[in-house]
């Protein structure tokens, strides 16, 4: 039964439909192909999913596809994996990914690239579960470099604008120095293991002669993979530029599903973290840098999607975090709960954005609770998700990661835990700011987009609210007990345990301080935070500048690389060398063909003494035994 | 020793000087006796030879013909002419070189490789007097002989032909 | 036959003086007198090797070139003829339209 062939597939042929029909067969023709292929694709993961639970808690369901290549004794495989993990992630995928499809069909409304727009959306579907669903990490990979090549599509979807056109091309580069580290881990890991199935590689690292390379290397080069698609420092410079995309494709791919792949890549390795202490430690670190830098960035953003974007960063790093620590089924847990309450924040933001017809500067907002009432009220519901107040969803997913930061057996340390708090605090604390800002203060609008404010469309509407149910209760499915059989629980240490409670009011007094914190700045609107940026100038402006990472990597990297083009590269080698030889060998062509044309002079007879040469010469040839 | 042979080498070196006279005289008439004389010798020497029937054509054709109207083309053109002054191009070294070099490789080559094939043994060795050799001629080979008429006539359309557009455009 | 090899170093060295006068002489009638020379020559190693081999065809060939030089003849000087009116001189050096 190919069901899980059929999963994948089916975006794929949205993807061909519309991208070769859309144009000629019109608007209604796309949005049924491109949303229904994935509903469809939804509906049948729901009943892979049962068949999965009706085999068992540790079972998997394996498909064979096909026969990629075949080395010598060694074969290539397409094959498909399904377990609790990869169930999981499917229906996150499938789920909220037709979610926001059928959202799209509202947002793209009227845009001229509609068609090409629901193809690429396919296709990155197709790519996404191609990641999720393979056996192998080559599979994974082809995955990995699909979203990423979709991700570019999408960015630069409106490309006659040469900056969205340069936002794509970032986040791809990005990405591929990652995909490097990638590409070193999965080479080492096949010359160690012999097999590239990441069930096999996991049972082959827990076994207990483990295989003859360094668990540690292998994890830090999967790694440095898993940090250019999630974002993490020093990777993470894409993901604010890739806002410029459309509003639905960073909920549907920076916030839900393709910046979650490293976090799932990292899970799904767990047999080889669990024996690299040293690679899970920087797993943490960097998790736990990137989340606390990003969130300070995010207080001083001024575009409501650049918030949200900051926002994505940071709570990857928590993401990291736990895996780092070795929680990760805690870390899938966030994933879950974050796809939900991150996408209605975007979505909920598209919807504002849709509302004033194109304005995203929240300086420029407010007011407009009233007024579009249904994206208020799911935006606020979000906002308290993210924020951590309990029970919504991110309450029970950010309180575990940051028990486990404190007192996992494996690495968990109180400066994990109050470093994490901190960003947890700040995190708060912007996205109340965001919601004070946007909608609650007196209306900062100019008076035509005032004029023309409107709720968005049932297609658009029905979805936020879908997604700010889901982040109200979706917290109530503990998921790491779910996937147990497939990732290891952490374990705390004993002497701590009893301290478990205390955090958790500790937890919840960090959002609570927030909440009043960002009330007691903003709820007049913008006055006493502006007044607060001026007592601090030199502190906003590093912040306000993402602190100036882009322009250091631009004068180390990108100006010395210029010069070598430029230079090395075109200058000296091609128009000096490779012109040059052409032109060099045309000209001494012309020249020997010049001296050549001088046995041509029109004289008889001097034609008459070369066929008497060459008369002598044959004869002499011909007679030489002679 | 007999007469025969003496004569033989004798129209032998008469060629031999008259080739070496035209190269070196001046004045195309005399280029053009000196011409005559070599073809003279030649047919004194196939009569030597007893190929009386080539001999006679000889003189007959190449003589009477060919060079009787290359002495009157010379006649009706103009002697004061540049070729007058200097008589050798400027191959003069090379070719002489060149020319030595091709009698030297042919002679050598004959030499190494003996001479002709034997004649077919017992056969009889035909008569080149005029008669006998003219009946045999025109009975083997009267096709290619007829045929020949054909180059001729192709020779006087050419032959018309250059006058006629040499006519046109001179103008 | 000793003869043989005497014919045909006279035919050579005949053939080999034509030659050198159609490289060397500068007028274009003088070549042509080369030329018919050097035709000579060959009309003589033709009747030596006739007589070699005892059979008639070598001779029969000389007719069919005596034909062929009258022929050529009767060309080649009214081709002289219009290229001497053209460039107003018999010098073959100044014959060079073909150059390059």
């Amino acid at each position: 039964m190919n069901l899980l062939t059929v999963i994948v597939l089916l975006p794929l042929a949205g993807f061909v439909l519309n991208g070769l029909l859309g144009r000629k067969l019109g608007p209604t023709f796309v949005s049924v192909v491109g949303c229904g292929l994935p509903i469809l694709a939804f509906l049948a993961t729901l009943k892979a999913f049962s068949t999965l639970q009706l085999a068992g808690p540790d079972a998997a369901l394996i498909e064979h596809a096909y026969r990629w290549a075949a080395v010598g004794e060694r074969a290539f495989e397409i094959e498909f994996y399904f377990d609790r993990l990869s169930a999981v992630m499917t229906l996150i995928v499938t789920g909220v990914g037709s979610l926001i499809h059928v959202y799209s069909t509202g947002y793209m409304k009227g845009d001229a690239g509609y068609a090409r727009y629901f193809a690429y959306l396919n296709l990155f579907l197709f790519f996404m579960l191609t990641l999720v669903l393979g056996r192998s990490l080559l599979v994974c990979f082809v995955g990995w470099e699909g979203v990423g090549l979709a991700s570019y599509l999408l960015i630069g979807f409106w490309f006659e604008d040469p900056a969205k056109a340069a936002a794509g091309k970032k986040a791809f580069i990005t990405n591929r120095v990652g995909d490097a580290g990638f590409l070193l881990g999965l080479f080492l890991l096949y010359w160690a293991v012999g097999t590239l199935n990441m069930d096999e590689i996991n049972a082959a690292f827990m076994a207990p002669v483990a295989p003859a390379v360094s668990a540690s290397l292998v994890g830090i080069l999967l790694f440095i993979g898993a940090t250019g698609k999630s974002a993490q420092i020093p990777l993470h410079v894409w993901l604010p530029d890739a806002m410029a995309g459309p509003t639905p494709v960073s909920a549907l791919i920076h916030a839900a599903t393709m910046v979650t792949a490293g976090v799932y890549l990292v899970a799904r390795m767990h047999g080889i973290y669990e024996h690299a202490p040293e690679a899970s430690q920087v797993v943490a670190v960097i998790g736990l840098m990137t989340a606390f830098f990003a969130a300070t960035v995010a207080l001083v953003q001024t575009d409501i999607k650049k918030v949200l974007a900051y926002s994505t960063v940071s709570q990857l790093g928590l993401m990291f975090v736990a895996l780092g620590v070795g929680a990760y089924g805690v870390a899938v847990f966030h994933v879950y709960t974050h796809a939900f309450f991150k996408a209605c924040l975007f979505l909920g933001a598209g919807s504002v954005i849709h509302a004033l017809g194109g304005e995203q500067d929240i300086r420029r907002m407010g007011g407009l609770a009233r007024r579009i009432p249904v994206t208020f009220v799911t935006f606020a519901v979000a906002t308290a998700a993210i924020a951590g107040i309990p029970p919504l969803a991110g309450f029970f997913s950010k309180d575990e990661i940051l028990w486990f930061a404190f007192a996992s057996a494996q690495g968990g340390s109180p400066v994990l835990w109050a470093l994490g708090s901190a960003a947890a605090l700040m995190t708060s604390f912007y996205m109340f700011r965001l919601l004070w800002l946007t909608f609650l203060t007196p209306s900062r609008m100019s008076h035509e987009v005032e004029h023309h404010v409107h709720e968005s469309p049932w297609s658009m509407t029905s979805v936020l609210v879908v997604l700010a149910v889901l982040s109200a209760v979706g917290g109530f499915v503990h998921l790491p007990e779910f996937l147990e059989p497939v990732l290891p629980l952490a374990t705390a240490q004993e002497s701590l345990e009893h301290l478990e409670h205390r955090l958790v009011y500790v937890a919840i007094a960090v959002a609570v301080a927030g909440f009043l914190a960002a009330t007691w700045l903003y709820r007049g609107g913008l006055a006493k935070g502006d007044a607060l940026a001026a007592r601090f100038p030199r502190l906003h402006r590093l912040l306000g500048g993402k602190y100036f990472i882009d322009e250091l990597y631009d004068a180390v990297l990108g100006r010395p690389l210029h010069w070598v083009s430029d230079r090395v590269f075109l200058r000296a080698g091609d128009r000096f060398l490779i012109d040059g030889t052409l032109d060099g060998l045309a000209a001494t062509t012309r020249r020997v063909a010049g001296r050549l044309g001088r046995i041509e002079t029109g004289q008889l007879q001097w034609y008459v003494a070369m066929a008497v040469l060459g008369i002598v010469g044959c004869l002499a040839w011909v007679w030489r035994h002679v | 020793m007999s007469i025969d042979t003496v004569l033989l080498y004798f129209f032998g070196i008469a060629a031999l000087a008259g080739g070496v006279l035209m190269l070196v005289a001046q004045h195309p008439m005399r280029v053009a006796l000196a011409l005559i004389a070599v073809m003279l010798s030649l047919a004194g020497v196939y009569a030597m030879l007893g190929v009386h029937a080539v001999a006679v054509f000889q003189v007959l054709i190449y003589v009477g013909a060919v060079m009787v109207f290359m002495v009157y083309v010379i006649m009706l053109l103009d002697v004061r002419d540049p070729s007058f002054v200097r008589r050798y191009s400027r191959l003069l070294l090379p070719g002489v070189a060149l020319g030595a070099l091709l009698v030297g490789a042919l002679g050598l080559g004959m030499a190494r490789l003996g001479g002709a094939p034997e004649p077919a043994a017992g056969a009889e060795a035909p008569s080149y007097l005029v008669r006998p050799f003219s009946q045999e001629f025109l009975q083997q080979y009267w096709l290619h002989f007829e045929l020949t008429s054909v180059l001729l006539v192709a020779a006087v359309v050419a032959a018309i032909a250059v006058i006629r557009s040499g006519g046109r455009q001179d103008g | 036959m000793a003869d043989l090899q005497v014919l045909l170093w006279l035919s050579f060295a005949l053939f080999g003086i034509g030659l050198v006068g159609v490289m060397v002489r500068r007028n274009a009638l003088v070549m042509l007198m080369c030329m018919e020379l050097m035709l000579n020559a060959v009309i003589l190693a033709l009747v030596a090797f006739s007589l070699r081999t005892a059979t008639l065809s070598g001779a029969v060939l000389v007719f069919l070139i005596f034909v062929v030089a009258a022929a050529e003849i009767a060309i080649a000087i009214p081709i002289v003829l219009m290229l001497s009116r053209q460039k107003r001189s018999l010098d073959v050096e100044g014959y060079d339209s073909l150059k390059g």
